[in-house]
């Protein structure tokens, strides 16, 4: 019942579930009940990069010239991502952690949340560049009407989740009063809750991200702001790994390959987890909305970023068994993401970001003989 | 040619793919499909397409989830006369 952080029982991790069997005890992986976790978390760690690494310093001259609209387009969805990282750099941990039964899949949602705190640490290194004082930006993040709305739909699932664990592990099944309110807690109810959290997770990876990122490549299309997109294509680069991880633990649910209560869950609240897809598609069109209620700018606008979700959400709700909601939306209405969401394209290398560190101490390696010709013994 | 297959995507002519030149993404881009991708390199899965018909083989172990009927075509090849939709 309690969570022990070192579980005695010997048990077999091969017959365990992926979530809410027994809690995970060594951290082995020679042997893998679901093994792309692990290929996942190598994925991911080849992937490093620190946002120190990435020159943003032009930016903030690209950023003066802005207009006043397009300034609100790039500040808001700063402010949007800063919110969705502030949440999944936690949440996974928080709310995954206690429940988990595979060490590859803990092991992964430890390596996805690290990452996602990797982007959290970049929001602040853009904006530093750009404000001598950053802190209206990110407590407006609180504030903002149209944020918090975003925010409430995204944590509520997790928190829903979180809560009903502490009464699991605290209580063990049964009806448990909290401040007046009876709980039903069962290990069933609590599947479900996880079922509809890792819905709205595998939403948010697959979409929630992506009016931003047009933005910033739209941007970078007219060779502005470049240091951001550079870092925006990084980020966008490990979402997709993330949303592959949400996708695999939908699927094999689905397809009965790990928890079959969980395969029974995935059926009864199949039109839940529609429902979650499609409200965060019509948050992200109400998204894109405020971000152009001053204005477009060159090359984007509105109706061009709401065919661009409708086109997006096809291609993801089908990766989990829907089929595509939007018929009319097949082709892609901005062709000029992709060269941004090529892993191919991305350079990480730090001789390539220019920064002078990288130099520093850099030291000649090679020796012919004649370095030597002056020895004498 | 022996590596060469008849290549058809959503019910349109057969175009002739070959094997040993690239992913079978970059052979029906070649064609001038307009083709759905994101990573190019299997992990994505924003390539995912209906395998109506045919076998094909993957050059790189692809990391995203293929769903059963489903292939990626970013990272894999003909091995027969493919039928697909994408």
């Amino acid at each position: 019942m309690s969570y022990s952080t070192f579980n005695q029982e010997q048990n077999n991790p091969l017959t365990e579930p992926m979530f809410l069997g027994n809690s995970v005890n060594v951290a082995r992986y020679d042997q893998q009940k679901h093994s792309i976790f692990e290929k996942l978390i190598e994925k991911q760690i080849s992937f490093f990069w620190r946002p120190e690494e990435i020159d943003v310093s032009r930016d903030r001259i690209d950023f003066n010239k802005l207009t006043a609209s397009e300034k609100h387009v790039f500040i808001s969805n700063l402010k949007y991502q800063t919110l969705l990282d502030s949440i999944q750099g936690r949440s996974p941990n928080i709310a995954l952690l206690p429940i988990v039964s595979l060490p590859e899949l803990e092991t992964w949602i430890e390596t996805w949340s690290f990452f996602e705190t990797i982007h959290s640490r970049s929001y602040t290194h853009i904006l530093r560049n750009l404000f001598s004082d950053p802190s209206e930006v990110f407590e407006d993040i609180v504030i903002n009407e149209q944020i918090k709305i975003r925010a409430n739909d995204i944590s509520k699932y997790y928190d829903d989740l979180i809560f009903y664990t502490q009464l699991l592990q605290t209580h063990g099944e049964g009806d448990i009063v909290v401040d007046g309110k009876t709980y039903t807690v069962t290990q069933r109810e609590i599947k479900k809750k996880l079922f509809l959290c890792i819905n709205s997770v595998n939403a948010l990876e697959a979409i929630r991200f992506y009016v931003s990122f047009a933005c910033t490549f739209a941007f970078a299309e007219r060779e502005l702001m470049e240091g951001n997109a550079k870092i925006i294509k990084l980020i966008a680069r490990d979402e997709n790994v993330h949303l592959t991880s949400t996708q695999h633990i939908l699927n094999l649910w689905q397809y009965g390959e790990d928890d079959p209560e969980m395969k029974e869950i995935a059926e009864e609240l199949r039109g839940d987890a529609y429902e979650i897809f499609m409200t965060a598609v019509k948050q992200e069109k109400q998204w894109a909305h405020y971000l152009f209620k001053d204005g477009s700018m060159i090359g984007l606008n509105e109706s061009m970023l709401c065919q661009y979700v409708e086109y997006i959400a096809n291609l993801r709700m089908q990766a989990i068994g829907f089929d595509a909601p939007f018929e009319n939306q097949r082709s892609n209405p901005l062709p000029w993401m992709n060269k941004y969401l090529v892993s191919d394209n991305v350079q990480v290398a730090p001789q390539e970001s220019e920064i002078t560190s990288y130099l520093v101490g850099q030291i000649d390696s090679e020796v012919n003989a004649s370095d030597l010709g002056d020895f004498d013994l | 040619m022996a590596n060469t297959f008849k290549v058809k995507v959503n019910g349109g002519p057969e175009l002739a793919v070959d094997a040993t030149e690239g992913t079978l993404l970059e052979a029906l881009e070649k064609h001038q499909l307009e083709m759905h991708y994101h990573c190019r390199s299997g992990f994505c899965g924003a390539c995912r397409s209906t395998l109506k018909s045919g076998t094909v083989r993957y050059t790189t172990e692809p990391l995203a989830y293929v769903r059963k009927g489903d292939i990626l075509p970013c990272c894999c090849v003909p091995e027969s006369d493919l039928d697909i939709e994408h």
